[in-house]
């Protein structure tokens, strides 16, 4: 049980990174990209290429996959999300699946099918009470708490966030603030870059790295950002640590192959039960 | 030669019908629909259950009533909020079912999936004449969807849609009755899907969960976008062209000797994304364009602006 | 108007604006504004202020003619550039960030206006010595606030930017009659301070008070302009139900 509770935990702290950058957007451009998990996995791909292929350590695989997303979530908006934000966010729904579709398999043409795995030599995993404590759990909570921190200082106390949450609020009159709505996005895509980047890592080091490992993060990234509320930064990181007890505690009663399950009940309860997410931020009805 | 056409032609049928269903769906009643494959699935599955007990047409339409009333659910779980809350839903019930089918195998069969699915009017088939059967069958069944669709689209309820999609504040007024009209939509959208998994089941008589990918949803929505959102004739030129397109690129390995299966499937769906969002960008209104009306030719009276 | 082009803080030429593929809201207008001077912009509901005042604050994209600040062409500027430039613009709702604190929302009033002259601790200390009750509770949420309370916030925020030219969105909308002629009072004083004010108005009698001179517009076209003292209330109901039916 306490084995679950801790496993569940970190789950759910490898979740609060890609929640946390699905809800910035979010807020920021009012819809949701559905190329999180594409892009998590060419975080886990470029980090994969740096600790392999350059030999490079993990910490600054990471950092170099942080790099890469935020550079590939930076160009994408260039590219075509900055084209077609007057659209309406259907478009915006569409085209990012788009973008996913073209990450996705930039990933599986140069790499293959073929899972792969990090450089990293295993080391006993630590035992405490009776609980058994892997050093991948152990790096994977140090990174995301550390990532969360920054994050919640970048958003509270810097007059980046402030322009953030202000554009989240209200663009237009952000912009008769000064505050250049384009150039805020581009920060805020970066940002989620990083933060997918990170994350990609993360998944990489927990499970193998294939082309279709975002994939299975998809559906309890998109619960715990909704359990959150959509926009909801704070609530992002919740939901992604209640999402990640539900799913492992959840292996108590079912197999493990129906975590994901797990997940998209909990969404398909809230829309039946609370709209609001259970944090309080606003859905946004029609 | 002629099997391949023949493969070509039921391809191409299963992915107008997929398509059709879209641009009901979305084209015209401006609900996301990412969990296609989903649908298709189900409806494959549902007749290659049930067609061996009780016959290829009760359990064709056993699947679409079953893919209506899945996709009835959840239009009415997320209509009321906003357009991603229903993108979210589906594309969390696509993968789900692609899950269940994996691991119930006492019903699906699990990865190995379901052989001996009976065709249609195979007992009066005459032996090796099957192909120009299932030819003409997926033939008549497009054909039977496309004229359907027509005149759902041209009827009082398709003009109400699309007027109610180009003009959110017609939209707000009439309030309820609207979301019930686009429920409807979306469901008569599932229950096509499910006829196009059917065809799929029939023709192949072999399904597993690996011809159920999300690129289904992908191809539909390249259909629809290429189409020209709510012009049923237009998604048909779609559907037709992007299943020319890719089968062509099936020669690029003979050009390109170096490149992998893998590596040819990954140009293939990156090119599907390519495009997608290449239309968005340049073609929004579609190869073919739709006609616009203005909401005020249904709404005689609700006043429009100038 | 014309000879004086370069005294003129505020000039307007030709313009049309529209929203999505829809007809022109604001179908060619020409208007220059004095330096230091209170117009009031009055007209039916719906006959498109808001879309003229958005359109000279960037938000509406002008679809012909042009706009200038102070002399020069902001025209081709993004919102955010004509703050810049000079031009300040309270809405008529939505008027401040619901979801920060007041302290969160005056900051954010100057902290991307860095290099703008004239911004900086005097200015706040000018400005919120305006509004003491603002001031006084910088930790609370400008959601919380009350109508004539959000008001006044965005009325600060707009002053902290120091501007040329001011433009005032219905300041008066749901305020009580003693909290209007404040605001108006507040008006007149910023106009002493060097500030020209281009004011939309339902309240015509209170904007009457205070403005040098009354345009009227109607369906999207400036159809009267006279100096206030001019101008009678009861004339007003002819021009608008003369033309805006
Ligand atoms: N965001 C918008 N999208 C489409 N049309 C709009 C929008 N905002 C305003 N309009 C239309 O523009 C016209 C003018 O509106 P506007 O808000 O400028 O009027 P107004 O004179 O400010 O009215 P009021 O006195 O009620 O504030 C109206 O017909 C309105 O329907
Ligand atoms: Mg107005």
């Amino acid at each position: 049980m306490a084995q679950l509770f801790l496993n569940g935990l970190v789950t759910g702290l490898l979740l609060a990174l890609p929640a946390l950058a699905l809800t910035l957007v979010f807020g920021i451009l009012k819809f949701a990209n559905f190329a999180v998990g594409a892009l998590l996995t060419f975080g886990a791909y470029a980090g994969f290429v740096a600790n392999v292929q350059f030999g490079w350590p993990l910490p600054l695989a990471a950092a170099f996959a942080a790099l890469c997303v935020a550079l590939a979530s930076i160009i994408a908006d260039a590219l075509v999300f900055e084209r077609l934000r007057e659209r309406g966010s259907i478009t915006l729904l569409v085209a990012s699946m788009g973008v996913s579709l073209v990450v996705e398999n930039i990933c599986r043409f140069f790499f293959g099918n073929a899972a792969r795995s990090f450089d990293v030599t295993l080391a006993r995993p630590i035992r405490w009470q009776g609980v058994r404590i892997n050093h991948e759990q152990i790096v994977t909570a140090s990174v995301v708490i550390v990532a969360l921190i920054l994050v919640h200082l970048l958003l509270t106390a810097s007059p980046l966030g402030r322009a953030m949450r202000a554009v989240a609020d209200n663009p237009s009159l952000a912009a008769v603030r000064g505050v250049e709505r384009r150039t805020v996005a581009r920060i805020a895509w970066a940002l989620t870059g990083a933060l997918l980047g990170i994350a990609g890592v993360l998944a990489g080091l927990d499970r193998a790295i294939d082309p279709l490992m975002g994939w299975n993060y998809q559906i309890p990234i998109f619960a715990a950002a909704i359990l959150g509320g959509l926009g909801s930064p704070l609530g992002a990181v919740a939901g992604a640590l209640m999402i990640g007890l539900a799913e492992e505690m959840s292996a108590l009663i079912l197999p493990t192959n129906y975590r994901q399950v797990v997940s998209f009940c909990v969404i398909l309860l809230l829309l039946l039960f609370r709209t609001n997410g259970l944090f309080g931020a606003k859905a946004v009805r029609k | 030669m002629s099997a391949y056409l023949v493969t070509l032609v039921i391809l191409v049928s299963v992915a107008a019908l997929v398509g059709l269903a879209l641009n009901l769906q979305w084209g015209l009643a401006g609900l996301v629909n990412f969990g296609v494959s989903g649908f298709v699935a189900l409806g494959a599955y549902g007749v290659a259950i049930t067609a061996p007990h009780i016959g290829w047409l009760p359990a064709m339409i056993f699947s679409a009533l079953l893919c209506a009333a899945i996709s009835m659910a959840l239009a009415l779980l997320s209509i009321r909020l906003e357009e991603n809350y229903l993108a979210i839903v589906t594309i969390g019930f696509g993968e789900i079912v692609r899950i269940l089918l994996l691991n119930e195998g006492w019903l699906t069969g699990g990865a190995l999936g379901i052989a001996d699915i009976p065709r249609p009017f195979a007992a009066i088939t005459p032996p090796g004449g099957g192909d120009g059967v299932i030819l003409a069958f997926a033939i008549a069944l497009v054909a039977l969807v496309f004229v359907l669709l027509e005149l759902l689209v041209r009827s009082p309820f398709g003009r109400v849609l699309r007027a109610v999609r180009d003009d959110a504040t017609v939209a707000s007024a009439l309030g309820k009755p609207v979301l019930a009209l686009r429920v409807r939509a979306f469901a008569v959208g599932g229950a096509v899907m499910g006829l196009a998994g059917a065809l799929h089941a029939f023709y192949l008589t072999y399904i597993d969960p690996s011809q159920f990918t999300p690129i289904i949803t992908a191809y539909a929505f390249m259909a629809v976008i290429a189409g020209g959102r709510g012009s049923n004739l237009g998604l048909l030129l779609g559907a037709g062209s992007i299943m020319a397109l890719l089968e062509a690129t099936r020669f690029l390995k003979d050009l390109v000797p170096s490149i992998d299966g893998a590596q040819l499937s990954a140009l293939r769906l990156g090119m599907i994304g390519i495009g997608i969002v290449l239309l968005l960008i340049l073609r929004p209104q579609g190869l073919v364009a739709e006609p616009r009306r203005r909401a005020t030719e249904f709404f005689p009276n609700a006043k429009g602006e100038g | 108007m014309i000879e004086n082009r370069e005294t003129d803080a505020l000039r307007v030429q030709g313009l049309r604006a529209g929203y999505g593929r829809g007809g022109d809201i604001v179908c060619g207008i020409d208007f220059a504004q004095r330096a230091e001077s209170i117009i009031a912009v009055i007209g039916p509901n719906g006959s498109g202020k808001s879309s003229f005042i958005k359109t000279i604050a960037g938000l509406l994209p002008a679809r012909a003619g042009s706009i200038s600040v102070t002399g020069s062409d902001v025209t081709a500027l993004s919102p955010a550039r004509r703050v810049f430039a000079g031009l300040a613009y309270v809405p008529q709702e939505a008027n401040v960030f619901r979801s920060l604190t007041i302290r969160e929302n005056l900051k954010l009033a100057t902290e991307f206006l860095r290099g703008r002259p004239g911004i900086g601790r005097e200015q706040e200390e000018r400005v919120l010595s305006l509004f003491p009750e603002i001031a006084a509770r910088p930790r609370t949420l400008a959601g919380n606030l009350s109508g004539g309370q959000r008001q006044m916030l965005a009325f600060a925020c707009a002053l902290l930017a120091n501007p040329e030219v001011l433009l005032l969105d219905e300041p008066s909308a749901g305020l009580s009659p003693k909290i209007v002629s404040q605001t108006m009072e507040a008006i007149t004083r910023v106009r002493e301070s060097g500030v020209t004010i281009l004011l939309v108005e339902q309240n015509v009698s209170a904007a009457l008070k205070i403005a040098d001179e009354v345009v009227v517009l109607v369906a999207g076209r400036l159809s009267l302009r006279a100096p206030a003292k001019d101008v009678k209330p009861h004339d007003l109901a002819s021009l608008f139900f003369g033309k805006a039916a």
